[in-house]
């Protein structure tokens, strides 16, 4: 791991981005500078002091704390939607490239349909069905961008389908199954890797969005979308409100990015420094 | 009985016929060149005989190899033959080998589908017949990655996957088209060599008259989609029937003749 990290700078540079995010993750089940729904009306718009390192919002609650605990939700959505929109992504986009002909068509176009429903409208469904959750947003996000995600499983998998170190593993008898495991899954994980960090970001700002909306993470528990909803009307009285939420989904999708990007450096033998 | 017999075969993408009734034998442990210019349907026949042909080929007439006819047989009856008891080299030997997969498991890969051998068996194997490809180093080259291999070292290695399981037809689609000419001539010698002691048939499928007259003892000229001229290699050179044949030989003249001094080139 080590001589990974070395001279890679997006790897370095992601990973502590993300590992700032995890030590908030797990510094929220231990610590918080105050109780981050504790309403004190005395501290509304409090700024930087040495009660409230960040300040405070309008109804006085510590912006540190909520920014902390905030993480939970932020890395739950990331996890959730990831685990959600790769496994039905990619083992959908599989499917599609190595089945017949005939089969292909009409799954194509139900991969199309997915990508033309909009994740908002989804997630709309879902609230009103089963109530405005985190779980709903997530499985909303998670649902649409499986199909982003497919789209791309399924391009990248028929390349590398058509190449001649297939066409030879066919011509040693592997069977269709072998090659899956053992060509195409090997080679599509540095496009999956970058899919995968693109959900990261992704659904970040959708559950942000979605919070917003009023269709994601109910109120009062603390989400860094929410808020940054919530300080949009006090950005010219108190514009550290929407700053620091704003920075730590920042660090999240950035860190996330550069990680996959550094990642599929070490993957990629062809892009490796040293030799094995 | 011959090892394989392609009778009448005919493949075509829609009405427009790639391979048009062609037939020929070959017994075991001889050797057979199919040689024509691009397009003439060569490579088309060594994948129908591997069972390669994508879905959208109608093929007809028959394929008998080790008596079993090949024509209808399911994807799955077919791969048990593919790599065990038929092998093929490809063109290109760098995109024909997976670039993120180490030799060593590319190698072993037959032997752990056909042969049912575990990995560090197949690996041990697979250190044996590097060796035997003349490949310098073998434990290093067993821990490489394709790019990290020259073009001659890595279309040794895909000999050494076509011939892992020891396959009594070995099909080479212009392995040395890709190479360098000083190259060519080492990987060549080793085909033969090789071809010889595992006691196996080769079909050499090239488009280059000199090459595949060092290479085999009869050549199938095809033109089209058909042969046009089933021969020895001294009697085609001595007296070739077909009016193409001639052309391809009066070619391949040209050449010799720039290098002997008494071409164009001084």
């Amino acid at each position: 791991m080590k001589k990974a990290m070395k001279g890679n700078i997006s790897l370095i540079t992601g990973s502590v981005m993300v590992a700032i995010t995890f030590s908030l993750l797990i510094l929220s089940f231990i610590w918080t500078p105050h109780d981050p729904l504790e309403v004190t009306p005395d501290d509304s718009f409090a700024g930087i002091s040495s009660k409230h390192f960040l300040g405070a919002d309008k109804l006085g609650r510590d912006i540190l704390s909520q920014i902390i605990v905030g993480s939970r939700v932020t890395l739950l959505v990331a996890a959730l939607a990831v685990t959600i929109a790769m496994t039905l992504g990619v083992s959908a986009g599989i499917t599609i490239a190595v089945a017949s002909r005939k089969l292909q068509a009409p799954m194509v176009y139900a991969v199309n349909i997915a990508l033309a429903f909009p994740a908002a409208l989804l997630a709309i469904i879902l609230a009103a069905v089963y109530g405005a959750s985190t779980l709903t947003a997530v499985s909303a996000i998670g649902l649409a961008t499986a199909a982003a995600v497919a789209q791309v499983t399924r391009r990248t998998a028929y390349g590398i389908l058509a190449s001649d170190y297939v066409l030879a593993a066919h011509a040693c008898g592997a069977s269709t199954w072998r090659i899956i495991r053992k060509h195409v899954m090997p080679n599509l994980r540095a496009s999956l890797l970058i899919q995968a960090s693109a959900v990261v970001s992704v659904s970040v700002l959708a559950e942000s969005s979605l919070s917003y909306l009023g269709l994601g993470t109910p109120p009062p528990a603390p989400s860094w979308g929410r808020m940054l909803a919530g300080s949009q009307q006090y950005i010219f009285v108190n514009p550290l409100l929407a700053i620091w939420p704003g920075i730590a989904i920042v660090i999240v999708v950035l860190g996330f990015n550069l990680v996959g990007d550094g990642v599929r450096e070490v993957f990629d033998p062809t892009l490796r420094r040293s030799d094995s | 009985m011959s090892l394989l017999e392609v009778n009448n075969l005919t493949i075509a993408f829609g009405d427009k016929k790639v391979v048009d009734s062609i037939s020929f034998t070959l017994e075991k442990g001889s050797r057979i060149g199919l040689i024509g210019e691009s397009g003439s349907g060569k490579s088309m026949t060594s994948l129908a005989i591997m069972g390669l042909l994508p879905d959208t080929a109608t093929v007809s007439g028959s394929i008998t190899f080790e008596g079993q006819e090949l024509i209808g047989l399911s994807d799955r009856e077919h791969s048990h033959l593919r790599g065990n008891r038929m092998g093929m080299v490809f063109q290109e030997p760098l995109t024909a080998l997976n670039p993120l997969m180490r030799i060593g498991k590319q190698i072993a890969g037959p032997l752990m589908i056909h042969k049912g051998a575990s990995l560090k068996d197949a690996l041990g194997s697979a250190l044996e017949l590097c060796t035997k490809v003349g490949l310098p180093d073998p434990d290093r080259v067993l821990r490489a990655y394709p790019h990290q291999l020259s073009g001659g070292q890595r279309q040794r290695i895909g000999l050494a996957i076509a011939l892992a399981c020891e396959p009594a037809l070995l099909i080479a689609d212009e392995p040395t088209t890709a190479l360098d000419v000083t190259v060519q001539r080492e990987v060549l010698n080793l085909i033969n060599t090789l071809v010889d002691q595992e006691g196996s048939s080769l079909v050499f499928v090239t488009h280059d008259l000199p090459v595949v007259s060092i290479m085999t003892e009869n050549i199938a000229v095809m033109q089209l989609g058909q042969i046009v001229e089933n021969a020895t290699v001294a009697s085609l050179f001595q007296a070739p029937k077909h009016e193409y044949s001639q052309r391809l030989i009066n070619a391949a003249r040209v050449a010799e003749d720039a290098f002997s001094g008494t071409g164009g080139i001084k």
